[in-house]
């Protein structure tokens, strides 16, 4: 590659004689040919599971007799057969108080994390970090057995509730991280302006900052809506599934009926997707890590 | 994106800019008294340390006295010492299982940083169209793993799909993915890739950004290739990214069940099976309660010693 391709961004701004390496060869044209089609066909080939989701949930099913080759009515007949309705509005439900309840405790303990200092807060920093990487199967068990006792096995209430302990760690963090951001000047002022510590948390650092919470929200958002492992064994019975164990059991009684399985499997991807078209700017890949590494 | 400047915001409160704490320097005009603001700041913290304790902390320390009893999901059992992980450590499909799980786990880190880091230099470079390409390239990572194993059935799973069809019109006879145990660990891991290498392509884009051009810019005069470029300049400049999120992906596979089961379940004859989903199986499948947490508690060791790891090797280069 040229070396102005590389500093692309660097050039761009910049009239091109500035420095001597940008007046070789035109920026950008040599081998620009290439490599187009190498991202191109990895790109086509990459797709290729999500155009089928798409394509074969809008094709005509099993025993249907509609001839053309688009139609809606798998969509029609998913609502009428299924419980997809209901997975839906479970999956919402559970994710959306695991998002509200998430970022409202993780928010003033990130501001502990950020702005406290001593031995108990890295200890408290190191223990976030290790809790977000321990596998979930390990607390699955004792938490069934848990929640057996207080008849929460089989119950929403029982999954928003590990879905709030599985985000914690990782909203805590986010949420520090984003207040690290934030000059401690400016929580200084308040206070000589006679605000409490929390006044000045809520007037001075939560009002400022809200692509912080906009970041933990879509976490949580996105580890509640796609769990697939608690979800299995917590939920027993069709009324109380979320769409991953929903789809999958539909997935399993019609495996060859693809027009169907599909049409839910769109249900399911589209929020995601759409909050990523949407809020792209605020996906944090990886929680803690997207935080630690993408300085 | 807010959270990149972590890093450096992390420094800055660390190094003492931060009066809220009990750190509090002496000379402050700070209207609150040091008391009462850590306090307050215990206020704060209490709830999510709460749940942290009861949904974390807890199932951990029942999980590894579990590990010693011959329970049940119903009941406690009795004390068996650490029979259990002597059981483990004889049955030979646990090794399978972490076998397969150091495989999964090299391919899984590898084969999406290999594809994430090309992928992200050649969208660094001057390609009509790369805003779309860097969207659509990131779907594996946003779409729902339950949906794309679905996608990845519908490919691969019976002789009707598209894979085996195509592998038959190439002349390679009757291809059955999921029915072949070497092939059949194959797709998996080449699944897990799918999904895992926008994570790795974000990661090496954020860290190439950093990378100042005018390094090119010199050893470009000087006369390097751009194989030299690559190994000599690039790859050392985002060797801290590329370190850490080497050992996340790490985490991430071990970690994986859904990857794994949905595709495969851990057949055919526990080829697949990872020590997650051994663990899963062994308890919820075998009702061996006892053996299935020991497994998983062993992991978890495996696991505190990684990212413990991990989290001094990340302090000691950016905090102190």
């Amino acid at each position: 590659m040229t070396t102005a391709a590389l500093s692309e961004d660097a050039t761009a701004f910049q009239p091109p004689a500035t420095s001597p390496a940008s007046k070789k060869a035109e920026p950008g044209t040599r081998g620009s040919g290439w490599r187009f089609l190498l991202v191109l066909v990895v790109t086509l080939v990459v797709l290729v599971p999500i155009v089928a989701v798409v394509g074969l949930s809008v094709q005509p099913a099993l025993g249907s007799t509609s001839t053309s080759k688009f139609t809606l009515e798998n969509f029609v007949s998913i609502f009428s057969q299924t419980d997809v309705l209901t997975w839906l509005r479970n999956s919402l439900t559970v994710t959306l108080v695991t998002v509200l309840v998430s970022v409202i405790v993780a928010a003033p303990a990130g501001y502990v994390l950020s702005r406290g200092r001593g031995r108990l807060i890295s200890g408290f920093s190191l223990v976030l970090f290790v809790v977000q990487s321990l596998p979930v199967v390990t607390a699955v068990i004792p938490l069934f057995i848990l929640f057996a006792a207080f008849g929460l096995v089989d119950t929403l209430t029982g999954l928003m509730i590990i879905y709030v302990g599985s985000t914690m760690s990782v909203a805590i963090w986010m949420m520090a991280a984003y207040y690290d951001s934030i000059p401690v000047n400016l929580e200084e002022a308040a206070w000589m302006d006679g605000c409490s510590v929390f006044g000045g948390f809520v007037k001075v650092v939560l009002r400022n900052s809200l692509p912080g919470i906009l970041s933990t929200a879509i976490f949580s958002f996105l580890l509640a809506w796609n769990d697939y492992l608690v979800a299995l064994v917590f939920l027993r019975s069709s009324s109380v599934f979320t769409l991953p164990v929903g789809l999958q059991s539909f997935f399993q009684q019609n495996a060859t009926n693809w027009g169907l399985v599909m049409a839910v499997a769109v249900m399911m991807m589209l929020p995601p997707v759409i909050l990523f078209a949407t809020l792209n700017r605020y996906f944090s890949v990886g929680g803690i890590g997207g935080s630690l590494a993408g300085q | 994106m807010s959270t990149r400047t972590a890093g450096e915001g992390l420094t800055r409160a660390r190094k003492g800019v931060a009066v809220a704490g009990p750190g509090t320097p002496g000379g402050r005009r700070v209207t609150q008294r040091p008391g009462a603001s850590r306090l307050t700041l215990f206020a704060f913290a209490a709830p999510a340390l709460f749940l942290l304790v009861l949904l974390n902390v807890y199932p951990l320390l029942y999980a590894a006295y579990q590990s010693l009893r011959d329970g049940s999901l119903i009941a406690a059992g009795d004390f068996v010492g650490l029979e259990n992980y002597t059981k483990v450590l004889v049955d030979p499909a646990f090794w399978a299982a972490a076998r397969f799980t150091v495989i999964f786990t090299l391919v899984g880190v590898f084969g999406s940083w290999f594809l994430g880091l090309a992928l992200a230099i050649l969208l660094k470079t001057r390609i009509p169209g790369k805003t779309v390409f860097r969207v659509l390239l990131l779907l594996p990572w946003v779409v729902p793993v339950v949906v794309s194993a679905t996608a990845w059935n519908w490919l691969v799973a019976t002789p009707q799909s598209p894979m085996p069809r195509l592998a038959e019109a190439l002349g390679l006879g009757n291809v059955l993915f999921l029915a072949n145990p070497v092939l059949a660990q194959v797709t998996v891991c080449v699944f897990k890739v799918w999904i895992s290498f926008p994570f790795m392509m974000m990661m090496m884009a954020a860290a190439l950004e950093s990378v100042d051009n005018n390094v090119y810019e010199a050893a470009k005069v000087d006369g390097a290739s751009r194989w030299n470029e690559l190994t000599n300049i690039t790859l050392p400049m985002i060797s801290r990214s590329t370190y850490i999120s080497w050992i996340l992906m790490t985490i991430f596979c071990v970690n994986d069940f859904p990857t794994i089961y949905l595709l495969t379940g851990g057949g055919p004859v526990n080829a697949t099976q990872s020590l997650v989903v051994l663990a899963y199986n062994t308890v919820f499948q075998n009702f061996r309660t006892g053996p299935g947490v020991a497994v998983a508690f062993l992991m978890t060791l495996v696991l505190v010693v990684i990212s413990v790891v991990l989290y001094r090797q990340i302090r000691k280069v950016q905090i102190l």
